[in-house]
């Protein structure tokens, strides 16, 4: 399947800069451009709480500016299209972040991600920056085996860090306490992708992949990466029967367990599609004995036009529960 | 010519990146069979970027031009390749702090204190399929010959053949890895590029020193 290669946007030169002017046009009460070029929140958190802080490269909208406001994020640092920025604009971020009680700095883990966050926390001791700490975390069980989990890169599941990460960072909780909840999440979350088709590179223009018409790629990155291997596309029930049951297994998910589940759209999926597949998501763990506490279906990180969707479970107890009902106020993560 | 100094350095910055230029397309289509496409586009203007900067600075010392150097590609490339190509460049300039001139044991120094830094940040080995395939080799071949000439052409033949010998490797380290044998055939985009950095310096080498002569 071809992927569509004319977008439409300016010069390629301009497309960060461009998309960051737009979306905070758009939604100015909650996020606003810095002259900086940060994305922060449009009025900050309290002082003497805890800040959250992502740097990453764009092209997965709404990931991760449409994650920035109440109970969510408070300063993303946009790169370049599938690009890490570099360390002096974390640290720039950082600073804007800050309301005296501390910073964390999180990292989707991607060497490019992890290499610049460990330079700018560098940068923040040679600057006397001593309240700042990173946490490293991934989701993705088709890019290292189990027992290799650091090893794992980030993907859509992060989903469910980024939401109850952001609400425990509302309350009281210190630098040591919001990275171990972080942390908590991350060990409780897997995600298998799959892909049907390739996307474009909005920089260089060219399709980032060939992909027959015919087979799918199951275990997918986030920028096209490859995962475990091709094989004949399926229907949507024999997709799910091929990718929950390794899911089950990673974490081990067990009888009696609470979840929740996601299921992310690369970007061109249909809702239709998503609805099938969640059907069979549903069947296959009522059968298996687990509970779903609540569902998420749409595009929360994307990888630009990418025929595809990501399948995430999160185990969750009580404390997960209410950090996840508790109010996000995102552009594109909304709780009431 | 046994020494070098500001001017020279200054003048091998300018080389690399036109170099690099030249490369930009070739380079996007190595990365497009590993990576995302773009690392041409993205290392050609990170050193387009690093050739302005060095070429504004007033009388710099030498560690200042390699310091330069590696801010405006940390800063202005980002990703994995601008901290591992800054960080080549932020050790180098700290190996030689304080030198006026670099004899061949300053510059011996460079190079060691480069590739440390390189393997240190991304935890790359050789036959990891990254970067350090063409730097380690060519930092070994510069510092096993004593004539200055003679290590820069043994290290631009060094780093080309690591980068070749990318092309048999399973990636270990990267977004490459996730291809796992599928990756086989095709050269490593960052070892490439390492060598035609050792390429344009080389070059540079013999221009100045026939010019000289």
């Amino acid at each position: 399947m071809s992927a569509r290669v004319h977008k439409l946007i300016n010069q390629p030169e301009n497309i960060l800069s461009d998309m960051l002017d737009g979306f905070c046009a758009a939604y100015g009460d909650i996020a606003r451009l810095t002259d900086e070029g940060l994305v922060v929140r449009a009025t900050p958190k309290d002082p003497g709480k805890v800040a959250l802080v992502i740097g990453c490269g764009s092209g997965h909208e709404p990931a991760m500016i449409g994650w920035i406001g109440q109970g969510l994020f408070d300063v993303n640092i946009a790169g370049e299209i599938f690009t890490a920025p570099g360390p002096e604009r974390i640290l720039q971020g950082i600073k804007a972040a800050d309301r005296g009680a501390g910073v964390l700095v999180c990292v989707s883990h991607h060497a490019g991600d992890l290499l610049n966050a460990e330079l700018a926390l560098e940068l923040c001791e040679m600057e006397g920056l001593s309240n700042v700490d990173m946490v490293v975390l991934y989701d993705d069980i088709s890019s290292a085996p189990k027992g290799r989990e650091p090893e794992r890169r980030g993907t859509a599941g992060l989903f469910f860090v980024w939401k109850m990460l952001g609400a425990f960072c509302e309350g009281d909780g210190d630098l040591a306490a919001a990275k171990a909840l972080a942390e908590k999440v991350r060990d409780n979350t897997r995600s298998l992708a799959m892909s049907l088709s390739s996307c474009a590179s909005p920089v260089t223009g060219e399709v980032m992949f060939e992909m027959p018409e015919d087979e799918m790629e199951i275990g997918m990155g986030l920028h096209g990466e490859m995962g475990m291997g091709r094989q004949k596309a399926l229907s949507a029930r024999e997709t799910i029967d091929l990718m929950l049951p390794p899911i089950l297994e990673d974490l081990p998910f067990q009888a009696g367990d609470e979840v929740l589940v996601l299921l992310n759209n690369s970007g061109s999926m249909t809702l239709m599609e998503l609805f099938i597949l969640y059907k069979r998501v549903a069947e296959k763990l009522a059968q298996a004995g687990i509970s779903v506490y609540k569902s998420w279906i749409g595009p929360y990180a994307t990888t630009q036009e990418m025929a595809g969707f990501a399948l995430s479970l999160c185990r969750v107890d009580d404390e997960l529960k209410a950090l996840w009902d508790a109010p996000a106020k995102g552009a594109y993560m909304k709780q009431l | 010519m046994s020494e070098i100094g500001s001017d020279d350095l200054k003048a091998m910055v300018l080389a690399i990146a036109a170099r690099i230029a030249d490369s930009r397309e070739r380079l996007n289509r190595l990365d497009a069979a590993l990576g995302d496409g773009d690392h041409g586009a993205s290392i050609s203007g990170a050193f387009e970027l690093a050739a302005s900067e060095v070429a504004d600075l007033p009388d710099p010392k030498p560690s200042e031009i390699w310091l330069t150097t590696a801010q405006s590609l940390m800063n202005g490339m980002g990703g994995a390749s601008g901290a591992l190509f800054g960080t080549l460049f932020l050790k180098g300039g700290a190996a030689i702090r304080g030198k006026e001139r670099l004899v061949k044991a300053d510059l011996n120094q460079l190079w060691a204190a480069s590739l440390a830094g390189v393997k240190a940040r991304g935890k790359a080995e050789i036959g990891d399929k990254t970067m350090v395939d063409a730097l380690e080799p060519a930092v070994l071949a510069f510092a096993a010959n004593d004539n200055i000439a003679d290590a820069w052409a043994a290290a631009a033949e060094a780093a080309s053949n690591g980068a070749e010998s990318t092309r048999a490797l399973i990636a270990r380290q990267g977004r490459a890895k996730y291809l796992g044998e599928r990756g086989i055939g095709h050269q490593d985009p960052g070892a490439t590029t390492i060598a035609l950095m050792f390429e344009a310096l080389d070059n540079y080498w013999r221009e100045m020193t026939n010019g000289k002569a």
